[in-house]
């Protein structure tokens, strides 16, 4: 992006009607063009979103972030660079470059570094903090030749990188990767020595667009895709099983045909963070059978579930397997070497991500990877995210389980000994309630989403509570299953957000967690900020089924009409300070 | 107008957004209140960007209006 680009997009008409987005840019210099980057960027990333972008005081980076009242924004981009540390390691300042000055140097940047440290550790109990470490060159100020690393310099490089890791610990700090940064913009060409010293803005226009680009994304931080669905033929192994057999296919070094092992093994990186896999493969279900018996696969197939093995279109495959998982299209990401099959999913989920392997294509084939990363990273590896294929699995065989003749659900839920684990404190850290607050579309009271910040003040408000629900049963545990935000108001209860994963359905949780709730405040009476979507379909369906008419907007009953509709429930129900 | 004359009014209007072409062509500091050190330095970020130049930011106090800028962009010999 150039920067009349930028222009033109940041004075495009800002929709009025939507919550702003409001960015707080800090930065030691003058932010000048990066803040049009970063407001353009911004814009790009979120046309449906007004973007405020403010600035703090230059030549005072951790003064600004220390002097900003959460509450005046929803989000802080930081952007460091060395003389934020030292005004010595940058060019504006004439302090002295003398030898014995440089363990000085080393001194102070320690010292700045962890008044930053603790600003942004504060600053991020409230809002989230996306962070820029230092971009530019360090100037020549070590008395080593510039082809030789200075012991000073490494100490300072070091004093940024644990200064990095030890922020990178909380999940609302966010550090933009340097070396994404790298492939964006050459290191040589970010410093504009005459832009720095005449106008106090030290980057050229591209290195301002390439950290602002990358920091829009950062803010935005997009919800990860949830489960892939792979082909196996020439994609997860070199070979065409038919025709080769279960010796012939490879994934090695020795047959060149290393790159669909590296695939294998980052598929299995991605099922240890949770992400569903799935195989829909046009191929003998025996003969694949066979092939995943062999020892040396580095993808397990206790991974991938289900597994589509079959002669009729991809399509169907995949449909099946959304419909296990229970999950939307838009959550998933089909990979196949084959162009037609590709095309042929794409046409019937438009929503989904359908990528050709390109087998044969080393390099491209690294590059997929990346762009995996990008669409499944996520901040924090949650206990649900390495039970989640586990409880699917689960959960089909208690589909069957219900569905035997002669039995009724009360039969099954009985000998299911469940047991629900209620909890009502507030940790800031809980990701996954929030997690789930934020992508759970069928069991949703109103659908609305909460940005970090709002978050951080719901657990702020003493006048709020939330309550959070974990499972277990025979069948294995489901771990934290749904969440519920809301307040009391003398005997009355307004409920503002509930949501619940659609693992947990078919148990009567729902049921217990109302049931718990009324118990808990002694409330007479309950209400429901509840809106139809076109995705809770699931809830409207329980309120209906409860209450005997489908629910309004007004929706409220008292605690006596709920006990005299509620079903049996046979939970064990313990309740706790924090789940 | 010339295609140089073209590319100098879509910096400009980049910068001033709310100006018309003619506004833009008799635009100084004094008439424009938008143009202030800030629009200036922004300016002269566009015009090495359009132009492919390098202008050095001693120069600025001379780039007080379109005709000025764009006897400097002449001046400077630009083809890009």
């Amino acid at each position: 992006m150039n920067l009349v680009e930028a222009l033109a997009i940041s004075k495009q008409a800002l929709p009025e009607d939507t919550h702003p987005l409001r960015t707080f840019l800090a930065c030691g210099f003058t932010p000048l063009h990066l803040q049009t980057f970063l407001a353009a960027h911004l814009r790009k990333r979120l046309p449906q979103q007004r973007v405020e972008l403010k600035t703090g005081l230059f030549g005072d980076l951790a003064g600004s972030i220390e002097r900003l009242p959460s509450s005046s924004c929803d989000v802080l981009a930081v952007v460091i660079e060395w003389q934020d540390l030292d005004p010595r390691l940058g060019i504006r300042s004439l302090g002295g470059w003398r030898a014995a000055d440089l363990p000085e140097i080393l001194k102070s940047a320690n010292q700045a570094a962890a008044r930053l440290e603790q600003a942004l550790r504060r600053t991020s109990a409230s809002i989230p903090v996306c962070i820029c470490l230092p971009t530019l060159p360090l100037p020549p100020l070590f008395t080593t030749s510039t082809r030789q690393a200075s012991a000073y310099e490494l100490q300072l490089r070091q004093l940024v990188g644990s200064f990095a890791a030890s922020i990178s610990s909380e999940s609302s700090l966010r550090v933009l990767d340097l070396q994404r940064l790298d492939e964006l913009s050459a290191p040589s060409a970010r410093l504009d020595v005459q832009s720095e010293l005449m106008a106090g803005f030290p980057y050229k226009l591209p290195h301002a667009s390439a950290i602002a680009e990358l920091l829009a994304a950062l803010i935005q931080n997009p919800t990860p895709k949830k489960g892939l669905i792979t082909d196996l033929d020439d994609t997860l192994w070199a070979g065409i099983l038919g025709e080769v057999g279960t010796e012939g296919i490879s994934w090695d070094l020795d047959q060149h045909t290393h790159m669909h092992g590296l695939y294998q093994q980052f598929l299995g990186s991605l099922a240890s963070a949770g992400v569903l896999l799935a195989v829909a493969s046009k191929n003998d279900a025996a003969l694949v059978e066979k092939a995943f018996e062999r020892k040396d696969l580095i993808l397990s197939k206790e991974n991938i579930f289900p597994l589509e093995v079959h002669w009729s279109r991809k399509s169907e495959s995949a449909q099946r397997i959304l419909k296990t998982w229970n999950i939307a299209p838009e959550a998933v990401v089909f990979i196949d070497d084959s162009p037609m099959e590709v095309a042929e999913v794409k046409a019937a989920f438009p929503e989904m991500e359908c990528i050709v392997f390109p087998k044969n294509d080393y390099q491209a084939i690294f590059e997929l990877l990346k762009r995996m990363r990008d669409l499944f990273g996520k901040n924090v590896i949650s206990e649900e995210d390495s039970i989640r294929l586990k409880s699917i699995r689960e959960a089909g065989i208690l589909r069957e389980s219900g569905n035997i003749p002669g039995r009724s659900l009360d039969d099954f839920l009985q000998e299911a000994d469940a047991s629900i684990r209620f909890a009502f404190g507030k940790q800031a850290a809980d990701n996954r309630a929030f997690e789930l607050i934020n992508k759970t579309t069928q069991f949703n009271l109103n659908g609305k989403r909460l940005t970090e910040a709002a978050w951080k003040a719901y657990l702020n408000d003493p006048a709020a509570f939330v309550m959070t629900a974990n499972y277990e049963d025979k069948f294995g545990p489901l771990g934290k299953i749904a969440v519920l935000l809301g307040r009391i108001q003398g005997k009355a209860l307004r409920i503002e957000s509930w949501v619940m994963s659609c693992r947990a359905f078919s148990r009567r949780i729902e049921h217990q967690t109302l049931k718990q709730l009324l118990e808990k405040f002694d409330a007479k009476e309950i209400s429901f900020d509840y809106q139809a979507t076109p995705r809770n379909g699931p809830l409207q369906e329980f309120f209906a089924q409860l209450l005997g008419v489908a629910p309004t907007v007004d929706l409220r009953f008292s605690r006596a009409t709920f006990s005299e509709k509620s079903p049996s429930l046979f939970h064990h129900v313990e309740e706790v300070v924090n789940g | 107008m010339d295609e140089m004359e073209t590319r100098l009014i879509r910096c400009f209007s980049s910068v001033f957004p709310d100006l018309t072409t003619e506004q833009i062509r008799s635009a100084d500091m004094e008439t424009v209140p938008a143009w202030d050190s800030l629009a200036a330095v922004t300016l002269v970020a566009i015009l090495q960007e359009e132009f492919g130049l390098q202008i050095n930011l001693m120069d600025l106090p001379e780039l007080v209006s379109f005709v000025a800028v764009q006897n400097y962009v002449r001046k400077h010999n630009v083809v890009s």
